[in-house]
């Protein structure tokens, strides 16, 4: 089987957000790009589900400015994907999610899967439209918020479960097929220190900006325009309850919350 | 003037609150225009009535019993041009969020989910606010018309009232594209376990507890708080790892994200694995021993002391409270 | 030319490291410290991701790591447990005799089965009655056939009662002084060999310590390393290999202080205002970062001068003994700014201070170190 994995650069968990001198996005000064959360859920699948299928492939596939996209790539790489394809952005590219599916589904028309797989969505801008959307534009079923995915092999394709309001969906989906997978309920690994070593003298495909600008074009009218990136006013601490006893403390609380906040059932 | 279309969804017979939230977002961006409900699947137009939308297209079909993203995506788009809608509003759930991309390609629309604001602007666009980080920033976008395919965030928009007034109802032809669009083959459902309360994702009050705690025995002080409430009970990963409480219950960046109106986090420290996943509530109070926990730096309000003493008078005083 | 910026390699073994650290280490280093348990499943996982025989050449199964990738790896691992850190590396330092001195058939025979699977490994050099005076070993090595028989004690050996491998310094004469001394590779199935009771620690908790008694132990000529009169200088360079690192150990725990301490002194309150907005704070925080910087500078122009070829046992004893004072002044400086809070063992700092004193002590004592570096200094000014 021929599986394919959607990774995002994302910005490292503990970097500090601020706007740019715009103030329209995240000021990328600085900051540490990292394998979106999500996604590396969705490499440990492939991985898991090559091991239990020898012969299996699994290529890595990434969208986005090239020391960026190659970073990640080379960490999915690190953690045992066998192949890996870089989607240069054209200098001045929508980063509007259709457009980025556009660009992913150029790679896998290249490369066809016969599973892809993806976060339900990145840490960063949290939208979980390009895999849907790269669905769509390959005909393929998909399904999103995806636990414990197995194959049995065979051509009856891959059973699931997704966690929807209210419970948890036994699904089966004939392949190919994309699924997006929910974030770290299969426990990610951790690289090996010779892999990564390996890693950083692979070979990884690189799709020219101008071919991916091309595939990009036709959603260009609909890419949404940024008109501001805020930071929420810092939170300034906790308005601490005084009490001389714990019943005291509850009364408070509660009148707090009825009156002033107005959130009591 | 703009139509607006919703998909309205059902969970066990009734319209989920997220639809009806998208309802009142629809009303408030058609300017006056038709706001049309689309409902599919078995169970006929059963809990239309009173929603407030102008009227209903019923997509019925023996193999939309769960019908696939692929297949809701067509549906929404022929029922978007047969009401002359140029804005799809879908309800912040699971199967909401995943609608947005497939119909964004289908009907080449301008697509945004997460949403938290929404405003018309001029010329057929929209201008929508949308947490982003985890809700540590906020990114304000705007969104070309003539088309747009929204998912909201649940609990950022309030309901409608209801209305009394009978909604039409009418069936929408089935597109051609319907039975080429990949079907999903859904083999069972588990209602989520262990909740006597709401879910988690879905409940309007939520009770955490974590590692202060200290055993998952004591944790039952914090299932009887949320009791009192009648809020979802969740829990730090501290709680989750150890095995106390299964994973489900877990909130933070590698479990679920929530944004309740209210959230109350009992002995729990606060470190930014689980502040990103509940940030966005509208109201945090925090009851720790320890009076610099980080915790307290996110809460509106917090109580410090002993959480064995707090806890148990404050179910007292909510059960109080609620009775009168 | 200078360049302090690191490779695209450094930055990922080193964000490994960091991640190992913080998702493995970090959550069981408190538990360990306060019951002294010896965290096995960790250095399972440690070893599983090559964390653990990091300067061992591939071709014998290690990482194959110079000393300067080894030290960003350690000072991370360090930072979320010096403890944790010290048994992870002890391998290292107990299979470097065996890198500088053994032949090539020895370091396939010991060193492929070894790196293969989980194991540990324990240099056995410092002895009941002295440590720093290396040359007056009183562990015997006798002659017997195609075999030595040694008799003797080691102790404050780490990880002595869970290795499977020891590496042991003994004399064939005390009056030869350093020129008896003899090094040997010794299996702990080897009959003769006890281990003794851990030991009860101040610090490094998380680390085992205990004695290693060899009572009649044979051990096979075939796992002699090195010549009968090499065994002092084998000694003497595998501690100018692995003294660096013990900088970079200091470094992580300098540095998980000021973390520790920033960020604690923008929560906590007084007279109004964060005490991190009082300048009696802001001072201690600045000399504490001029003391980590320095540190980490020391090591890595010592891990650097070796990689290049240079002998740098003047560098490195400064690295060593630099980071290890830094390390404890910045501890307590830390604990100082936590106030009462900072004596007590809910908060992670006072762990800093009692895990920073044993890097002054072992793998020589800054007492040594400081011979070590005056002589070499003297020796300049002839």
């Amino acid at each position: 089987m021929e599986i394919a994995v959607l990774v995002k650069p994302v910005p490292d968990a503990e970097t500090r957000l601020r706007p740019d001198a715009k103030g329209l996005a995240l000021d990328p000064e600085g900051v540490k790009w990292v394998l979106a959360g999500y996604d590396e859920s969705a490499v440990e699948q492939a991985l898991l589900l090559k091991e239990a299928a020898p012969g299996t492939t699994v290529r890595a596939i990434s969208y986005g400015p090239v020391a960026r996209a190659e970073e990640v790539l080379r960490s999915a790489l690190a953690l045992g994907c066998d192949a890996a394809t870089s989607l240069e952005a054209p200098p001045e590219a929508p980063t509007d999610a259709v457009s980025v599916a556009r660009a992913l589904a150029l790679a896998l028309t290249k490369h066809p899967a016969s599973l892809v797989l993806c976060g339900k969505q990145a840490g960063d801008d949290e939208g979980g439209i390009v895999g849907p959307a790269v669905a769509e534009l390959l005909g393929l079923p998909d399904l999103g918020v995806a636990t414990n995915v197995r194959w049995d092999g065979g051509p009856g394709g891959l059973t699931m479960e997704r966690s929807v309001e209210g419970g948890l969906e036994q699904g089966r989906t004939a392949l190919p097929a994309l699924v997006a997978l929910q974030q770290a309920w299969n426990d990610p690994r951790t690289a090996k220190l010779p892999n990564i070593l390996k890693s950083r003298k692979a070979p990884i495909e690189r799709i020219p900006a101008a071919e991916v600008a091309a595939a990009m074009a036709p959603s260009a009218a609909t890419a949404p325009r940024r008109l501001g990136f805020r930071l929420p006013p810092p939170r300034t601490g906790a308005k601490m309850i005084e009490y001389k006893t714990p019943e005291e403390a509850a009364e408070k609380l509660v009148r707090i919350l009825r009156e002033e906040a107005k959130v009591f059932p | 003037m703009t139509g607006v279309l919703v998909l309205l969804e059902r969970h066990a017979g009734a319209i989920a609150a997220a639809s009806c939230e998208a309802v009142g977002v629809a009303r408030s961006i058609a300017n006056g225009g038709p706001v049309v409900g689309l409902l599919v699947g078995p169970g006929g137009a059963a809990g239309a009535t009173g929603l407030g939308v102008d009227r209903v297209l019923l997509a019925e079909s023996p193999n939309l019993d769960h019908p696939s993203g692929a297949q809701l995506a067509v549906l929404l788009a022929a029922a978007a041009d047969a009401a002359s809608s140029t804005t799809i509003v879908v309800p912040g759930t699971a199967r909401g969020r995943d609608l947005v991309g497939r119909v964004a390609v289908r009907w080449n629309a301008s697509a945004a989910t997460n949403v938290t604001e929404v405003a018309t602007s001029g010329s057929g666009a929209l201008r929508v606010t949308r947490p982003v980080f985890g809700g540590r920033a906020t990114e304000e976008l705007e969104l070309p018309g003539p088309r747009q395919v929204l998912a909201l965030k649940p609990h950022a928009f309030s309901p409608p009232a209801t209305s009394p007034a009978p909604t039409p109802v009418e069936p929408l032809a089935l597109p051609e594209g319907l039975a080429k669009a990949p079907a999903l083959d859904v083999r069972g459902f588990q209602p989520t376990v262990g909740g006597k309360g709401p879910e988690l994702g879905d409940a309007s009050i939520v009770v955490s507890g974590g590692r202060g705690v200290g055993t998952p025995e004591k944790f039952q002080v914090v299932e009887d708080l949320a009791e009192a409430f009648g809020a979802a009970v969740g829990a730090s990963r501290a709680v989750t790892d150890a095995g106390w409480r299964p994973a489900s219950y877990q909130v933070g960046q590698t479990g679920k994200a929530v944004s309740p109106q209210l959230y109350i986090a009992v002995g729990i420290s606060g470190a930014i694995q689980h502040i990103v996943g509940m940030v966005s509530s509208r109201v945090i109070v925090a009851i720790n021993s320890d009076p610099q926990a980080p915790i307290f730096r996110v809460a509106d309000y917090g109580i410090a002391g002993d959480l064995f003493a707090i806890v148990p008078a404050l179910t007292q005083a909510v059960r109080a409270a609620r009775s009168h | 030319m200078v360049d302090f910026s690191l490779t695209e390699e450094q930055t990922s073994l080193r964000d490994m490291a960091r991640k190992f650290a913080k998702g493995e280490m970090a959550p069981h280093a408190a538990e360990c410290d306060r019951a002294g348990r010896f965290p096995e499943e960790i250095y399972r996982k440690a070893w599983e991701l090559g964390l653990m025989n990091l300067n061992v050449p591939t071709e014998f199964g290690g990482s194959g790591l110079g000393l300067f990738e080894q030290c960003l790896i350690v000072e991370e691992l360090s930072r979320a447990c010096a403890g944790m850190t010290t048994s992870i590396i002890a391998n290292c330092l107990a299979l470097e005799p065996i890198l500088l001195g053994g032949t090539d058939e020895q370091k396939h025979r010991l060193l492929d089965p070894f790196c293969a699977s989980y194991h540990l490994a324990s240099f056995c050099l410092t002895e009941p009655s002295g440590g720093s005076d290396a040359g007056s070993l009183k562990t015997r090595a006798r002659r017997d056939g195609d075999h030595y028989v040694l008799d003797g004690e080691k102790c404050f050996i780490t990880n002595g009662p869970f290795a499977s491998l020891y590496t042991v310094f003994a004399t064939l004469d005390p009056s030869l002084r350093h020129k008896g001394i003899v090094a040997f590779a010794v299996p702990r199935e080897t009959h003769g060999v006890v281990p003794g009771k851990e030991e009860e620690k101040m610090g490094h908790r998380a680390s085992a310590t205990s004695t290693v008694r060899f009572e009649g132990a044979r051990v096979p000529v075939a796992n002699r390393l090195g010549a009968e009169t090499e065994g002092f200088s084998i000694a003497m360079r595998t501690l100018d290999q692995t003294r660096t690192p013990i900088g970079a150990l200091a470094t992580g725990i300098a540095q998980a202080a000021l973390d520790h301490a920033a960020d604690y002194s923008k929560r906590r309150q007084t007279f109004g205002k964060p005490i991190s907005e009082h300048q009696a704070i802001q001072i201690k925080l600045a000399d504490m970062a001029q003391a980590l910087h320095a540190a980490r500078l020391l090591t890595w122009q010592a891990a650097w001068t070796i990689d290049h070829g240079q002998p740098g046992s003047l560098e490195s004893a400064m690295a060593k003994c630099f980071a290890s004072d830094a390390a404890m002044r910045v501890a307590d400086e830390a604990i100082q700014v936590f106030g009462g809070y900072g004596y007590m063992k809910d908060y992670p700092v006072e762990k800093l201070l009692r895990d920073a004193k044993l890097a002054q002590i072992y793998e020589g004592s800054n007492e040594i170190q400081r011979i070590v570096i005056a002589r070499e200094l003297l020796a300049r000014y002839a």
